[in-house]
Parts: structure tokens; sequence; C-alpha cells
């Protein structure tokens, strides 16, 4: 007979409504029988039992009786061990003092003893209650607030307020209060009659005893076998920001975060020990609270559009027995984000700060005088490298032009106007963030309210960003076996990005570009721009571009989950989650009337696409976790998930503006419609994954994880794919020999090897698929189709392997606190887009094709240099230093190119070399006047640019080119101080990398030519007959014809030292907050970007243009870095 | 047994049966893609076959869209080295390198050429493999099956004049196909290739005309004209060949359906697209996909149109323009050159201090800055003058030859050619040839074909090699094939390059 049974309610998702999402839950009916049995029984039984379970009790009153005890196993499970002495004393007798301070009664019916739950008796007993109250301190004296004490094996509890008081109504004074607090032991108090509690709770090592986030459950630090490392919230608060991926840089040694762009939200990369994909994505895997973040509709990383104060860790998983649980897509690394929930007790919690943030770096340009006497020596060297053409008259004289120019020029041929396109295109921009937050909830229920308002603006005009984003979390223990909760976030950002578009209409190429001798505007009211003066290159006013072209995004985000914990054994939870991130934006794009190149010609062009991204994941498992004895322990997961995501995207636009009054708000105006686009794109994955943790005498623990996937995204053979891993972990601190050491308070060695997987290629890419376009028969569109990529039915998984050794070090009880990794991936099968023969009409395949390898070690320490009662200082330092190389590619190892192309290769993938290399000729210097005969049979005149002949053939063409460079670090990290004087702290936060260097390709266009706009101000230092050391050819204008290619002198050294962060805080002490009634109040300054160390000429060395996967360091005029000033105040109440 | 309280077993077995009952579910990972069609779901109907014709159509715009990093226009590829064309663009490197013959392998050109015209004979060759299947009307199955060998033919005639010996590919190519990496065919094969898809597409019931711009036979017949010629002279030298070309070209010639334009004007009037002496022409129409040709040859920041960019990207050489015949109507003001103009803007007249290209010139885009004028490939001049010349080396001039090129000079209003020897007529052929069709993508090949190049100085003809440019630059052998592009070689190591790069 059963008395309780469960039915799974399971279909099969071809049916097209099981598809949907509720159809993915699991439902578990529960029910319970009873079984009645005749019979009176009056019966004498003997107990002398202490701190006994009652369950146990139950059983020897059958033994002794011929009773039946029926309960519910789940409601027994709260009253915990009892305490019965009864000599020949009745059943009755028994029960009653087996409930005595228990919310249980019992009924007799014949001979069943039935144990229900006591609704009168649980009034009753909070009739009864009395009164404890205490004060908690840590163990140096200081109150600590916000101590969770609960009441062993029942309900109630509270938390201390912020002089470290609690009160808390108890059954009786007989009962055992546990308190627990983030960073101390969880210490019992037994109250043994006493109604006062004065207690001093012991800190804990926090890196030790802290809780940590893994795939599909939690760990402690010192039970995990895989490097892991969790971010508090507190840590990324550090560093006040829009952008969490800005938070979190530097604070995980071995993840390297380059914010590229000094644009409002960042452009951000992360790479995790080094870029393991060549075509896929290398970026890392992001979980927020279980849901996994599908990929950006933009160029924007997924949790650029989270809210940083909604975070309460981020967790880091680095090696492969802690990301192999992700298996597909684990390879990069997984960022598991878990977001702040709600909690016992009413708080409100506000934090706010607004910011300056100003240019922090001006690069140098020629300014009026000097570009006068540039296009003059220009103009005299024509007739040297184009005596045809200047004999012809092809070249104005400039003073010519200059006495042409009356609105530019006075009447001495000086310049009217010096501008500084850097100061009047960039301005000092103000920004504000404001969080406000309300938690609360009983010991079974837990609800948080998050809101954000956030309004940065970039230090370019007009480019900005605002967030407002709401949250809502609700957790509730509805039932002693069933726990459900969920949370709903709701993001809508818009910002106007005003650094897009190509060659003369980029504002940030355009702000070194535009001439000094042009205003911003006439005296009539008209933009200036280089059209002014002839012969110009048709670059547009920076300023007429930020404020007259618009492309605004607008995406709203709705991140949810729904779970349900359900605990069907003892050991035994099962727990169902439903997930779902939808992302709606919207990409509006006007560009003005009066914006040469780009839109003045079609008079006016505006653009509405609007992208929809529908994700949802059903995951569901089962998490067993058996203490067998006190020397072994179990925990084990097995589950099941499945992910959707599908993206639809359309367009439409129209040209021919009669003003630009509508924008993109009324596209019927345009006289010219441009033809609509849509698309759709679906992707899939179904996995099923499990984990085994073994743990031995606390010492030895062996974790073995599988998960088993299945992406819509490969060839129909190659659908699934399988990643193993295992890892073992030794506490050796727990050893005898070592357990009373002094000095070493904590050892812990792990290693751990796994596969993992990407699959991060886009969608369809192992099929055939054709293309439409356009042609005009009759003067009307006529549909065409065509092919666009060539298939590959064989197209599969990507797969690293990684072998990872470590150790954890706590010296002097935790003061010092090392952590140290090296680590060995191998990626095989790497999905390339490999080029092709464009003879087959295709220019590339997507297949697997070749290996690569990134070694590396990581290192990081953190320490308590002093402490003591008034003034604490503690470091933290970390380094990674990573060594990637391309071992095979394809059957014959030939190079790849990949992109971005700029006017030859930039990049090259070959056999032997770094990832992400650089390539191109090198750069001599310039040919000398008595190099002229040399020279020449280059082609070439004393003054050109002189490349090397590497091979020595007497002509300088793709076979001189040479790896110049990487723009991937070999090393990089922290350094990080903290000190604390009473209620202040300070922290001084570095930042540095080195080993990387920049392709600035700018030099092509503000260097190596002149005379189509402004340049460098290092073209001053060009060849002339004196000046013959240089790197920069002579003077000329571009028609005479120069010299321009990828070559060393566009790499740069990129290593740098960053005065990352500099912050200021200030506690007001709790006499204060008590008066004002508040929990806490904080005052913090903070100086972020305060100083940068670099030998890099451009803006800032971390940067990139481009969005391909190996353009890292790679910048053709890129958004310069803001210095920011901001001040701010968190308060609690 | 006293007292049952256990779980129920079920549970374990659920452990096992969820997995299970979802693996079932094998859909649920297929490709689902409702945007696109794959190959092999394609080519079912006629609808879809006409698609895929269209797209050839449309891959014409290739040769006049703007590549690169400053829209360098592939067409400008065969215009610089002639020496006729000079710039008023520094910046562009492509261009630059072509006209002081600099240039080397990583020219950008010589990979659009290569990769546009794979690209177009890759769907010409799906096209040819898969309409045959469809069931449809059979007349106009064959007349599509001739329109794709047309194009196939269009590219493979442009690859093998600019690269040479170059990769024969007749059928698609898919992944596994050994012809994904291939060796460089002779060049005699592809002309074979190139006269037999001509042929099909002659008698594949094309129309005569067309004004839609589609296909009509008088483009296949000039086009295989054009072939016969080429097949004639360097570097295959088939002599027999010149009198197919001038059959063919006199088919065209014959069929009526061509005739000059009474003036110069009629090359620059919309109403005349796809008619009178436009045997065939690259679409354009405003609001749909404009033409950036016209802005390219503008003087370069004249402001005289609303163009934002008046680019100067072709400008003529002056020693050319000064090597027209004394009276030739095409150097006056507003026919093929312009020295001045009155500005859209300001209503002044701007001169310019030296002649421009007005042969391509859209008035009314002048005032629009939207340019949809059709780019021609071939033109009625260029068939006569095909006759003349080939009839003339297979025959000596025939009184057919001097009305052929006579009608051109007679608009020009030029005397008449007459009593010349062979060899003059040749020459006055070609001289011809240089003045009419200058800038249309005609004067670099008939170089290349002739291995004789135009003396502006002094109008008689140099060898090839050793001819200097106006700028001073000198033609050496090198030059008579351009070069496989970089990026397809380290792609191919099949491939070699050619003699000289």
């Amino acid at each position: 007979m059963n008395d309780r049974y469960h039915s799974i309610h399971k279909g099969c998702f071809n049916s097209s409504k099981m598809r949907k999402v509720a159809g993915l839950i699991f439902l578990f009916i529960a029910t319970v029988l009873i079984e009645v049995q005749a019979g009176t029984h009056l019966q004498q039984m003997t107990l002398h039992e202490k701190n006994t379970p009652v369950e146990t009790i139950f059983r020897l009153i059958e033994k002794q009786t011929s009773y039946h005890v029926l309960y519910d196993k789940l409601e027994i499970a709260q009253v915990g061990n009892v305490t019965v002495d009864l000599n020949n004393g009745s059943v009755e007798e028994a029960l009653d003092q087996c409930f005595r301070n228990q919310p249980l009664s019992y009924k007799i019916f014949s001979s069943t003893i039935v144990i229900r739950k006591d609704e009168t008796k649980l009034q009753k007993n909070a009739a009864r209650q009395q009164q404890v109250k205490g004060q908690v301190n840590d163990d140096e004296g200081q109150p600590l607030p916000g101590v969770s004490i609960k009441i062993k094996n029942a309900q109630g509890g509270t938390t201390t307020d912020a002089a470290g008081k609690f009160a808390l109504s108890v059954p009786d004074l007989n009962i055992t209060l546990v308190f627990s607090s983030i960073g101390f032991s969880t210490q019992e108090v037994a109250l043994a009659g006493k109604s006062t509690i004065n207690l001093a709770l012991k800190a804990e090592s926090k890196t030790l005893s802290s809780v940590v986030v893994v795939g599909y459950g939690s760990s402690r630090k010192s039970d995990l076998t895989g490097a892991v490392v969790a971010v508090k919230s507190e840590q990324l608060a550090q560093r006040p920001s829009t952008n969490v991926e800005q938070q979190l840089s530097g604070k995980v040694s071995g993840v390297n975060v380059s914010t590229n762009s000094g644009r409002p939200g960042g452009n951000t990369n992360i790479v995790i020990r080094g870029a393991n994909s060549i075509n896929s994505s290398n970026n890392p895997l992001y979980v927020v609270d279980g849901v996994v973040l599908s990929n950006g509709v933009t160029d924007v990383s997924p949790i650029s559009y989270l809210n940083p104060n909604d975070i309460e860790s981020m967790n880091v998983l680095k090696d492969a027995s802690a990301t192999a649980i992700y298996g597909a897509r684990g390879a990069n690394g997984v960022i598991l984000i878990t977001t702040k929930r709600g909690q016992q007790g009413g708080q409100i919690n506000y934090n706010s700060y607004v910011s300056i943030s100003t240019i922090a770096r001006k690069l140098d340009v020629l300014n009026s005088a000097e570009f006068d006497a540039v296009q003059d020596a220009s103009y005299r060297n024509a007739a040297k490298y184009d005596p045809v053409g200047f004999a012809s008259g092809k070249y104005r004289d400039p003073a010519a032009v200059r006495r042409s120019l009356p609105e530019l020029y006075d009447a001495n041929g000086k310049a009217r106007f010096d501008t500084d396109w850097q100061k009047e295109a960039t301005r000092q921009a103000f920004s504000q963030n404001q969080n406000l937050s309300f938690t609360g909830g009983s010991a079974e229920s837990t609800y948080g309210l998050f809101l954000n308002y956030a309004d940065e603006n970039g230090i370019l005009r007009e480019s900005n960003l605002k967030r407002y984003s709401g949250r809502f979390v609700l957790d509730s223990q509805i039932k002693p076996w069933m726990k459900v909760g969920g949370s709903l976030t709701f993001n809508s950002v818009e910002d106007n990005r005003v650094d897009g578009g190509q060659g003369g209409l980029n504002v940030t190429r355009m702000l070194v570009e535009t001439l000094p001798i042009i205003p911003v505007k006439f005296a009539d009211g008209s933009w200036g721009s280089n059209a002014a003066y002839p012969d110009m290159e048709g670059g547009e006013n920076p300023v007429n571009l930020e404020i007259n072209r618009r492309n605004i995004f607008k995406t709203q985000s709705a991140i949810g989950n729904v779970y349900a914990e359900v605990k069907l054994l003892k050991d035994l939870q099962f727990k169902s989650t439903l997930g779902i991130n939808v992302v709606n934006q919207t990409e509006d794009f006007y560009s003005g009337r009066f914006l040469r190149q780009q839109s003045a010609d079609v008079q006016g062009e505006s653009r509405i696409t609007n992208t929809r991204t529908n994700y949802w994941q059903s995951e569901n498992y089962f998490s067993y976790n058996k203490k067998i004895n006190d020397n072994h322990r179990l925990d084990a997961v097995l589950g099941i998930s499945w992910q959707h995501s599908d993206r639809e995207a359309s367009m439409a636009g129209a040209q021919g503006f009669t003003d630009d009054f509508y924008k993109y708000y009324n596209l019927g105006v345009g006289s010219v419609p441009l033809a609509p686009t849509s698309s759709y794109e679906k992707y899939t994955f179904n996995s099923y994954f499990g984990r085994i943790n073994y743990t031995i005498k606390d010492r030895y623990m062996f974790t073995v994880t599988n998960r088993y996937d299945g992406s819509s995204r490969f060839g129909s053979g190659f659908k699934y794919g399988n990643f193993p891993s295992g890892a073992f972990a030794w506490r050796a601190s727990e050893e005898d020999f070592l357990k009373n050491s002094t000095v070493i308070s904590n050892l812990k060695l792990r290693t751990s090897y796994g596969l993992t997987g990407n699959s991060e290629i886009g969608q369809y890419r192992s099929l055939s698929s054709l293309k439409n376009s356009t042609a005009i028969i009759g003067g009307v569109r006529g549909s065409g189709v065509g092919i666009n990529t060539l298939a590959n039915p064989d197209l599969k998984w990507e797969k690293t392997g990684q072998f990872d050794a470590g150790f954890e070090l706590g010296l002097f009880k935790n003061r010092i606190a090392i952590e140290a990794d090296f680590y060995y991936k191998k990626t095989t099968d790497m999905l390339l887009n490999a080029p092709v023969p464009t003879s087959s009409g295709y220019t590339s395949i997507y297949k697997n094709i070749g290996s690569l390898s990134n070694k590396g070690i990581e290192f990081s320490v953190t320490s308590a240099n002093i402490q003591s009662k008034d003034f604490n200082w503690s470091t933290t330092f970390n380094i990674a230093i990573n060594k990637s190389r391309i071992l095979a590619l394809g059957d014959a190892n030939d190079d790849i190119f990949p992109n971005p192309f700029f006017l030859s290769n930039t990049n090259i993938i070959r056999v032997g070399e770094a990832v992400g290399s650089f390539y191109g000729l090198i750069r001599e210097g310039t040919w000398g006047t008595a190099e002229a005969a040399q020279a020449a049979t280059f082609n070439a005149k004393p003054g050109d640019i002189k490349h090397k002949d590497v091979n020595g053939d007497g002509a300088i063409n793709d076979a001189d080119r040479v790896v110049l460079g990487k723009g991937i670090p070999t090393g990089f990290g922290t350094l990080s101080n903290t000190f604390k004087y009473k209620n202040l702290d300070l922290t001084v936060d570095l930042q540095y990398s080195y080993g990387n260097d920049i392709l600035n390709l700018s030099y092509h266009s503000a260097e190596d030519r002149t005379g189509q706009a402004n340049s460098y101000a290092t073209v001053l230092n060009g060849w002339t007959p004196t000046n013959q050391n240089t790197m920069i050819a002579e003077n000329r204008p571009s028609l005479a014809g120069y010299t321009t290619t990828v070559d060393s002198r566009m790499v740069e050294d990129g290593s740098y030292i960053r005065g990352r962060n500099l912050l200021l805080g200030y506690n007001f002490p709790a006499a204060v907050t008590k008066k004002l009634k508040m929990n806490n109040l904080r005052i913090y300054a903070s100086v972020q970007n305060f100083f940068l160390i670099t030998k890099y000429t451009g803006y800032d060395p971390e940067v990139t243009t481009y969005a391909d996967n190996f353009a890292q360091g790679i910048t053709f005029f890129d958004y310069p870095k803001p210095r920011v000033f901001l001040l701010g105040v968190n308060v609690t109440l | 047994m006293k007292y049952q309280s256990k779980y129920n077993p079920l549970f374990f077995i659920l452990l096992l049966v969820i997995p299970g009952a979802f693996s079932g579910c094998k859909k649920y990972l297929d490709e689902d893609n409702r945007s696109n069609y794959t190959q092999e779901n394609y080519f079912q109907t006629a609808d879809q076959a006409q698609a895929a014709i269209n797209n050839l159509y449309a891959s014409l715009r290739t040769i006049t869209d703007g590549t690169g990093t400053y829209a360098e226009s592939p067409y400008m590829m065969l215009e610089f080295p002639t020496g006729l064309a000079n710039t008023e663009v520094g910046q562009s490197q492509y261009n630059n390198t072509l006209r002081t013959l600099s240039a080397n392998s990583d020219n950008n050109y010589f990979y659009v050429w290569w990769t546009n015209s794979y690209n177009a004979i890759a769907n010409a060759n799906l096209a040819i493999e898969r309409i045959p299947g469809i069931n449809m009307d059979a007349a106009t199955k064959k007349r599509m099956l001739g329109e794709a060998a047309f194009f196939r033919a269009f590219y493979y005639f442009h690859l093998v004049r600019i690269y040479g010996d170059v990769p024969l590919l007749l059928k698609p190519i898919n992944a596994s196909s050994p012809e994904l990496y291939p060796e460089r065919a002779p060049l005699a094969s592809v002309y074979d290739a190139i006269v037999s898809d001509l042929t099909t597409a002659e008698t594949s019931g094309l129309p005569t005309a067309d004004v839609s711009g589609k296909l009509n036979v008088g483009a296949v017949k000039s086009l295989l004209a054009s072939v016969y010629l080429t097949m004639a002279g360097y570097p295959l030298q088939k002599k027999e060949n010149y009198q197919k070309a001038a059959d063919k070209a006199n088919e065209v010639i014959t069929s009526g359906a061509y005739r000059l334009f009474p003036t110069y004007a009629g090359l620059r009037n919309k109403a005349n697209k796809n008619l009178g002496e436009f045997i065939f022409q690259s679409q354009y129409q405003v609001g749909i996909n404009t033409s950036s040709v016209n802005q390219a040859f503008l003087p370069r920041a004249r402001k005289i149109t609303k163009f934002s960019d008046e680019v100067g990207a072709v400008t003529p050489a002056p020693e050319f323009y000064n090597s027209y015949e004394a009276g030739d109507l095409r150097t006056q003001e507003q026919q093929f050159f312009f020295s001045n103009y009155v500005s859209v803007l300001s209503g002044q007249t701007v001169n310019f201090g030296s002649q421009y290209i007005f042969k391509f010139f859209d008035t009314e885009a002048a005032t629009t800055a939207q340019s949809d004028l059709n780019w021609t490939f071939i033109r009625y001049p260029e068939v006569l003058l095909i006759y003349a010349e080939a009839s003339n080396e297979a025959g000596g001039p025939t009184q057919a030859a001097y009305d052929a090129v006579n009608l051109i000079r007679t608009r020009a209003q030029l005397p008449n050619l007459t009593g010349l020897s062979q060899a003059t007529f040749r020459q006055a052929i070609w001289r011809e040839k240089y003045h009419e069709l200058a800038y249309e993508n005609k004067v670099w090949f008939d170089m290349i074909r002739t291995r004789q190049v135009y003396n502006l100085a002094n109008g008689t003809f140099d060898n090839f090699v050793g001819h200097a440019l106006p700028a001073g630059q000198v033609l050496t052998d090198k030059y008579l094939l351009f070069a496989i592009p970089t990026r397809e070689i380290n792609n191919n190591k099949k491939l070699t390059q050619n003699a000289g790069w």
C-alpha cells in the first residue's frame, strides 16, 4: 500500500501545444492514503529517551504496543528530537510528552495513532510564548547588524538591528537558537531558561565559508574541486558603473574584461583564460538565476542591459570541472549571476550617485598654422613626386587657395579659425544613477522590489544611455516540502550611439580629421565642413553628425524565471525551473538632409529596424545530498534541459524627406521607400546533465560531471555531443600533520580535466541556404534568388579539453590567502569559417578544422596587512599569464587571414603563432638621399616610406609580410589596496596589462597621407632632406602618390598601467544612523580612470573598433575614454 | 508488516523514464529556416526558376558598384592602365597603382573581378543543372537555360581576358567536390566553353529585342562576335575566327533591330534605355538601385550638381582628348566631353580648365543627386566596328565595312573613310574604336588582343610591350594579364601566378 504517489505529466514536444512554455513544467501530485485498521488497545509502556528523533519514539511505541503510527514525514520533520521519560505510562502520556512544545497532536483510532498538525496548539503556543532578547557582536566587540536568528528545529526567527540587538518570541526557554551571518561561523545557543543572550560571533575566513554558486546548485568554497571565483555585490559596488562588466573588471584573475570604447554602455569584451575559438564566439556563457542569456541583439553583450545593483554575486567558472555541467557552451567559461533576493525583516535601500565625465586624453593634431605649413610643404614637394602632373597644373598653390577663401582666411592669408574639434565635439558629461530597493518577508516567504534609473551621458555630444529597470522577486516555503519562487526583471534601455558610420561620417574619425581652419558653424549659421576647402576628402563636421544623425537603440528586455523545489525524500530534491528572456529592440536611424555622403544626395534617410528575440528554457533536475556518515558525503545532480531561441527582425525605411522634422516618426513622408526586409531564425538545445560530488572526511573530494548536449546548429548526424569532466581536490590542511599548524590555516590542492564545447556559430551553417537579390526588369523590381552558403552536412561540435591544477593556501589564520592555477586547454575541431577558393562561387565554409592551445597561470593573493581596531589595510593582487598557439589548421596547415581586412590582411592565423596576430610589412623608415638608386628599383624616391624586402626578391609584395604583434595580452591583472580607518575607507585600484599590441590603423589616413584631411601632428616630423631619420614620409598631396599599407609603424606597444579607481567612503557611525532611524548610511566619492601610463599614442590601449573575433587591439578611430568623477550615497532603512 | 509510510518506488523509475520520454522528440533539433530556401528544396516551380535567372541580371551591377575602401568600381580597373584615364582621387591606392603600373596582386580589383564573376558563374551553373528538372513550359525553360548560358559565357569572357588560364567550372560545387580546389584550365578550353554557351543561348528562343532590359538574341550574337574577334587575336590567334566574327556581327547589323541615335544626347536619354544602339545594359532605377557611375566621372568638387560628392575618379588624359581628329563632334562641348557647366546650385557657369567626361552625364541627376542611367555593356557601334575590323582581316576592306565605320564617322561629323589598304583600314578602325568606345571597358581588351596601343602623340600604333603611357610608365609583358588575386592563391595552392606578378 502506498502512502504517497506521484505522477509525472510528460509529453513530447512534437505536438505544437506541448511545445509551448507551459507544457514544460512537470507537475508533481502527492496524495496521502491512510490505512486504518480496526481494534482497540490499552497498553502500558516505558520510555527513557533523551534527545531522540520523534520517529524513533514512534517506532518504540509500535514495538512495545500493538499500535500503528501513521504520520506525514514532512510534518514531523520540523519536530526534530524530543525527550520522553516514562515509566509504565500510557501511550497518551508518552505522546503528550513528545508533543508538549510541538505543533502536533494525535488521535487514536482503534489500533492506529494518527499524527496531525495542530493549528490550535500553534496558536496556544503563541499565546504562551516568551521573549528572548540580546545583543550580537563580532569578536572585536563591534555590534553586528543583520545576523539571522532562527529557532532550531522549529519555525520563527528574526535578524539583529543596526546596533546588533534582537528580540524574539519563543515557545519556551528550552529551545536552541541558531545565529548565522555571512562571514561568521554559525553558532547555536541553547537558552536553557535564559531570556537574555549576549553573544560574540567569530569571524570566519570569508574565502572558505562563502557559498559559491555552481551550475545547478551551490557549494561551500571549501568543498569545491573546480576553479570558481565568486564576486560579491560589495566588491562590485566598489566601482560604481552603469555597466556590470566594467564592475567585474579586475576582480577575477584570468578574466580579461576589455572596455573597448568610451561610449556609454561600453562595447565590452570578456575573455576567460584566452581565446579558444577562431570563428565562434569567445565570450563566456552568462546565466542569470539559472536563465541562459541569449546573445545580444546587436554587438552589445547580453549582460550589458542588466542593472549592476541587482546583482548579489557573480560566480566565474573557469576550469572544466566547473564548466562541464554547461557542456556545449562552457568552453569559454561560464559566469553565473545571482540576483539579490528578498530577506526577512523590512528593509529599504537607496543607492544613488552622480558623476561628471571628461575626456581623459586628447590626441595631438595639426592646428591651423601647422596645417597651412604642411599644405605649403606638400605643394612644393608635389613637383618631386608627380612632375608630369605638377607641370600640367594639376596642383593648386595653397597660397592661392587661401586667397580665394576669404571666409576662412584673412587678407594676410592667416586662418580665421583654429578649431579644436576634440574639444568642440566632446563635453563634460553629467550622469546619474538611482537605485531603490524594498525587501521584506517572514521566515517562510520573502520578497524584494528593486528599481533603477540610470542616465549616462557620453563625452561625445549627444551620446547617451538611459535605463529604467524594475525587478520583483518572491521566494516562498509554501509547504514544508515545497519551495516556490521566481523573479521578473524588466529593463528598458535607450541609447544614442553617435559613433557609428563609416569614412567621413565616422564622428570619432572626424574628431581628428576635420580641418582646424574650419569653424563649427559659419556666421550665417551653416555648418562648416572640410568641403569648404578644396581637394579634401568629403568628411563631415563631427558636431553636425552628432546633432543631425540619430542612431537610437531602444531595447526592452524581460528576464524571468519561476521555480519549484520539492523535497521528495529526506535527501532527494527535485527542482523545476522555467526561464524566459525576451528582448525587443528597435533601432531608429535618421540621417539628415544636409549630411554629405550619407544622406544629402537622397534628401534624408530613415530606417527603423525591429528585432525580437524570444528565448525560453525548461530545466528539471534532481539533487541528492546524502551524508552517509561522518566520513562520507555524496551530492548528486541529474537533470534535463530544453532551450529554444527564435528571432524575428524587420526593417522599414525611406529616403527623400521634405524636411528633417519627421525623422523616423513618419516614414510615409519619404518619397522613396526602401525595400523592406524581414528575417527569422531559430535554434534549439536539448541537454542531459549530471554531477556527482563525493567527499571523504572533508578532505578528499571527487567530482564527476557529464553533459550530453544536442544543438540544432549542427549537421543532421552530429547534433549531439558528450562533455564529461572529472576533478579531485585534497584539503591537506585537514590532515593531522597540518591541522594544528600555526602557519598554514588552509591548504587545498585540486586538479581537473574535462571537455567543453562551443557552438556559437549562428544558425543554419550546415545548410546550403539561398539568398535573395533584386533585379530591375522594365524599371520595376524583380526578385532574384541565388547561392549564399556552402553546405557542410558534417558540421559538428568544437571541443576544448582543459586540464587544470591549482591550490588554495591560507596563511596565518587566512590573513594571507593565495590561490593559484595552472591550466592547459586544447581546442580541437575548431569551428572555422574557413575561406574557400572563391572560384566555387562561395567565399567560405563553416567547418571543423585544426586545433589551438592556451596555457596559462593565474595567481591571486589577498592579504590583510594590518588588522587593528581602528586601522585596517588589505591588499589584493592578481595576475594572469596566458599563451596561445595555433597547433594545426586543416590538412595543409595553410594560413588563414581573418577580418578585419583593411587595405590588406590585418590578421593572420598561422600554425605556431599566437591567435590574434597582426600581419603586415616591416617599415624600416624612409628612403634616404643616399639610397636614391636603390629606392628607384622599388619604384620609390628618397622621402618615401621604406619597407623591408624580407625575401630579398627586389619587390615589396605579399611575400614580405610577417607577424607584427598580437592583440591579446601576455599578462594582465590588478593591484588593489584598501585602507580603513575607523569609519573611513579608501580603495586604490590599479589595472595593468602587458604584451599586447595595438594595430592603430588610423595612421593610414591621419599620417601616411596628407592633403585630404587634417593629420596627426606627427606629420610635422615627416622626411625632409635635413630630417631623414624618420618613419614618416615626406609631406606631399596624396594625389602625387603615397604609400600606405598595414605595417609595423601602425603596431604599437599596448601595455599599460591604469589607475582604475580611487574610492573614498565614509560609513556614518551607529550612533548617528540610529538618530536618523537608519540602519546604515554611507557616502563615497570616486575617480575612475584617474591615470594611465602607456607608450600607446591613441586615446586608450583598451580598444577595438571592430566586432571580429581577433580584432582586439585593432582600431581605426575610437570613442575617447572618459575620466569619471563620482559622488554617491547609500542609505539603508 | 505493521505500517507503511514509504515513498513510491515510481520516483526512481521516473528518473529513468523522463530522459527517455524526450529522446523521441528528434524534430526538436531540426533546423527551421523560414527566411530562405536551401538548394535542395528549391527549383520546384517555374517562378523559382525565374527568380534564379533574375539573380543573374542583378549580378551585373557588381561591375559598376563601388567596392573597397574608396568605393572604387571594378570597371575602373580596365580604364586606368590604358593611360587614357587620370584621376583626381588621391587616396585611392588601387586606382593609383594601376594608373602608374605599380600594382601588385593584393590590388582589390583583382579579387573583386574574380570573386564576383565566379559567384555569377556558380549561380548560372546551378540554374543550368536544376532548371531542366522543373516541370514547366518547355519553351520558357529553354529560354531560361539560354539566358543562364549567356551569363556564364559573359563572365568567363571577362575572366579569360583578365587572368588568362582560369579554372573552368561548369557544374555546381559543393564541399566535397574535387573542383572546390580547381586548377587553371587552358585558355582555349575556356573559349570553347564560351562559344558553346553562346551558341546554346543563340538558339534558345530569345526575343530579337526586349525593352525591359532582358537578354535579346542580338546581344548574344554581338557578344559571340566579340568572342570570335578576340579568339582571332592574341593569345589564341585563331585567324579563321575573323570570318566568324564578321558573320555574327553582320547578323546583328542586318537584323535591323538596332540603329545609332541621331545625336550623342541619345546616350544620356533615359527614354532610350534598352533601345536603339543599346544592345545589352545593366539596369538602374531610382527607388530600387541607383548608379554611382555618373558621380564618379564628375569633375571633383566643382559644385555643379547636387551630388554632395563630385568624385573625379576618372578624368580623361588630355593627350587622349587631343588625339581626336579636328572637327570630331565628339570633342565638342557636352558631347563626349565637357569643360564647363552651368551649376545647378549657383546658376553660374563653372569653368573647369580642362576636359572631363560627359559621355555618361545624367542631366536629371544633376538636380536630384540620384542617377539611374543604365550602364552599357554592348553598344551598336562596337558591333559595327567588330564587323569592319573582322571583315577587313578576313579579306580586306569591303564596302559594307566602310559603311559600318562611316555610319559612326558621319554621326561624329567626320569625312567618310575610303580607299584604304587593309593595314591602314585596320588602324583606322582601331582609332575609331578608341574614340567612340573610350571609357566603356573596351580599349584595354583591344590593347591586349591586338598587342598594339594607340600612340596618342602621333596617331600610329605601338607594340604593347614598350609602349609608354602619357604619364611616362612603360607597358611590359607582365601587363598582358592581371594578377591572380593574392587571397585566392592563398586559399588554393593549385593556382599558379601569372608571369611577373
